[in-house]
Order: C-alpha cells, then structure tokens, then sequence
C-alpha cells in the first residue's frame, strides 16, 4: 500500500517535470531588441539595409520536446539602405507595392536541431505571395532574455519583388539573405 | 620602340599606359555625363557600375604608372622658359594627383550611399567609410568639382603640347607616339 502511494506519488511528479519542461517559453520583441537586416546584390556588389519597424513573437521550447512557433511581421515601408531614392524604389510597385502590401509575415511552427542550429521551416509572405523559406538560428539563453541570431535565404523573384526591368538577376542579384540579431524579452502572458 | 624611356622618348610602355588612360577618361566623363542625366533606374545603376568598373582601372592603372615613372625617369623636356617648365611639371604633378583623387572620392561617394563598388563584378572592393547620406552628397560634390578641374588640367596639357609641337616646332609630341620623327 504504502509502496504503491510512493510508486504513485513518483510518477506523479515525473508526470508533472514532463509536463514542465514540455511548456514553451514565449519571448517577444520588436526593432528595439535588435536588427533585421538583409544582404542583397546590386551590379555584383553586396549591400546591407535593414528594417526599421518589425515584431516577433517566438514561442520555443529548448529541449525540442514541446511544439512552438515563430511570427515575424515587418513593416516594409521602414526598409532602411542608407540611400533615400533606393529606398523609394524599395517600397514602390516594381518592388515591395508597400501601399497594397504594407507587411511581410513569416510563419514557422516546425523546430529540428541542424548541427549547432535550429533551423525553422516556415512560409514567407511578401508581396501577397507565400513561399516556404527556412531559417537558420541559435538560441544564447539567459535568465529574462533569449538571444536569437540567424539568417534565411530567400530568391527575391519568387515573390515578385522587382518588376519588368528590375527582374534582371545580371545586374540584381535572385538572392537575399536576411539576417537577424535579437535580445528578445519573455512575452505578455496574455497571448 | 624601346620598352624603357630613352633620353629622346618615352617607352612603349609608358605610352601605352599613358594613351590608355587618355582613352578611358574619354569613357569615364561620357559615362559619367549620362548617368548625370539618366533618371532613377536600371539604365543608371548600370552605367554607375561600368562607370565605377573603369574608375577602378584607371587607378591601378595611376598606380603602376607612377611606379613605372619613379624607376623609369621620363626624358627631359625639350629646351624652354623656366616659368613654362614649371607649369609643365606642376600641371603633371597635379594630373598625376587627380588620376589618384577621382577614383578615391568617387569609391567614398560608392561606400558613403551604400552602393559598393565591384569591378566588372569579377570583385567586391571594401567599403572606405560607412554608409553616410550628408557626406556622400559631400564627396558628389566634389567629384564632380575635381571632373572640371581634371578637365581643365587635360586642356592646358593638350593646348601646352600642341604648342610644342606646331608653334615651337620643337617636336615634343613625338615623344609620347610611336611612329618615328621626322
């Protein structure tokens, strides 16, 4: 009798480890946690911009066990390359069509450890046009932040962004990476 | 043609270097015209990127040649004036200083707008400032001022030796051509 309460008492409290290390963390934050930045090609030379407004809210158990997610939505009219009339083709209709499209969103729910990484596969949508893009990243934990480092390859063309003279991938490159730098902070409880 | 200057004439190859660059500032100031002109568009960034491409040239090419000049004294000028011979040697010296200032200002100007510059897109030069809106509108500035200088310089070199050679008769021109004087 009394074994069977120990034995019941055990599996209890085994049950309840389980059931706490299978809860995600919830982590937010947005431009002022860090940068989003993306590397693209112009005339065979790589550049930098970045956006300037953006919100992420990542949902992410670290022993892999638990589901999770990862959303990440970017205002397009805050795209920054330190050159005001690249930034105005950037939002315009050859480009982003920011005025019909004002955000791009990013979706993932899937979580695989890759080497020293997680890698999120996940669907992009850019443009009014969605695309499975993954992202690479690592997570540098600390006890009320989680860093969040990473980079994602995407082909500019599969979302149409540049238009009629601009789809030459001679003198633009197809490819853009995106990287990101993130201190993100725990979440609102309230989802 | 001896490769090395002579005391009469300048080598083959200083005078392939020195036409060569003649004909690529031809290209440079046209293709520097019309990206002036062209408005916002793919035309323009790949008129800038050749425009850029050839800059570069035209500085490695500055650079061998005054290494070339340092080791390889160029012949003395024909007998004149001591005050023309200054303004030759002043006017070479400054040639020779805008052959190197152009391109640098205008790779500052590329780095300063964040729009690096790559050679022919076979390499990526690196960036010689950060990104910089209020000084990359500085540097175009003065780009374009040093293009006039540079112009004006050309004319007084190309007006001097002209001179030499159809009023002073003193066959200077011969000099820097391969053909042989007469």
């Amino acid at each position: 009798m009394a074994r069977s309460l120990i034995a019941r008492s055990f599996v209890a409290f085994v049950a309840c480890l389980a059931a706490a290390s299978a809860a995600s963390d919830a982590w937010q934050g947005d431009q002022n946690a860090g940068s989003l930045q993306f590397v693209a090609t112009q005339a065979g030379a790589k550049f930098t911009g970045g956006f300037r407004k953006f919100t992420v809210r990542f949902d992410f158990d670290p022993a892999g066990t638990a589901g999770g997610s990862l959303d990440v939505t970017v205002d397009l009219d805050s795209a920054d390359t330190a050159d005001a009339e690249r930034d105005e083709i950037l939002k315009g209709a050859e480009f982003f069509r920011s005025d019909r499209h004002p955000q791009a969103r990013f979706h993932a729910s899937r979580f695989r450890r890759q080497g020293e990484h997680w890698r999120a596969d996940g669907e992009l949508t850019l443009r009014g046009i969605t695309q499975p893009v993954s992202v690479l990243f690592t997570v540098d934990g600390q006890p009320r932040q989680l860093g969040m480092k990473g980079t994602a390859t995407l082909r500019r063309l599969d979302f149409g962004v540049g238009q009629g003279e601009w789809a030459t991938t001679e003198w633009i490159g197809d490819e853009v990476e995106v990287r990101f730098d993130l201190e993100l902070n725990p979440a609102d409880t309230t989802p | 043609m001896p490769v090395r200057n002579t005391a009469e004439r300048y080598g083959s190859v200083a005078q392939i270097l020195h036409w060569a660059v003649v004909a690529l500032l031809i290209v440079q100031i046209t293709l520097g015209k019309i990206a002036d002109e062209l408005p916002v568009g793919l035309d323009k960034l790949v008129t800038l990127a050749r425009h850029k491409s050839f800059g570069i040239t035209i500085l490695g090419l500055a650079a061998i040649r005054l290494l070339w000049r340092l080791f390889n004294r160029p012949p003395p000028l024909p007998p004149m004036p001591a005050w023309q011979r200054a303004i030759a040697n002043v006017n070479h010296a400054a040639l020779y200083a805008i052959l190197f200032a152009m391109p640098l200002s205008g790779w500052l100007m590329s780095s300063a707008h964040n729009f690096p510059v790559s050679w022919f897109g076979l390499a990526q030069l690196p960036d010689l400032v950060a990104p910089d809106a209020g000084l990359a509108h500085d540097l175009e500035d003065l780009h374009e001022s040093m293009a006039n200088i540079l112009l004006f310089l050309i004319g007084l070199h190309v007006l001097g030796a002209l001179k030499h050679q159809f009023i002073d008769r003193d066959g200077l021109l011969w000099r820097m051509l391969p053909w042989r004087a007469r």
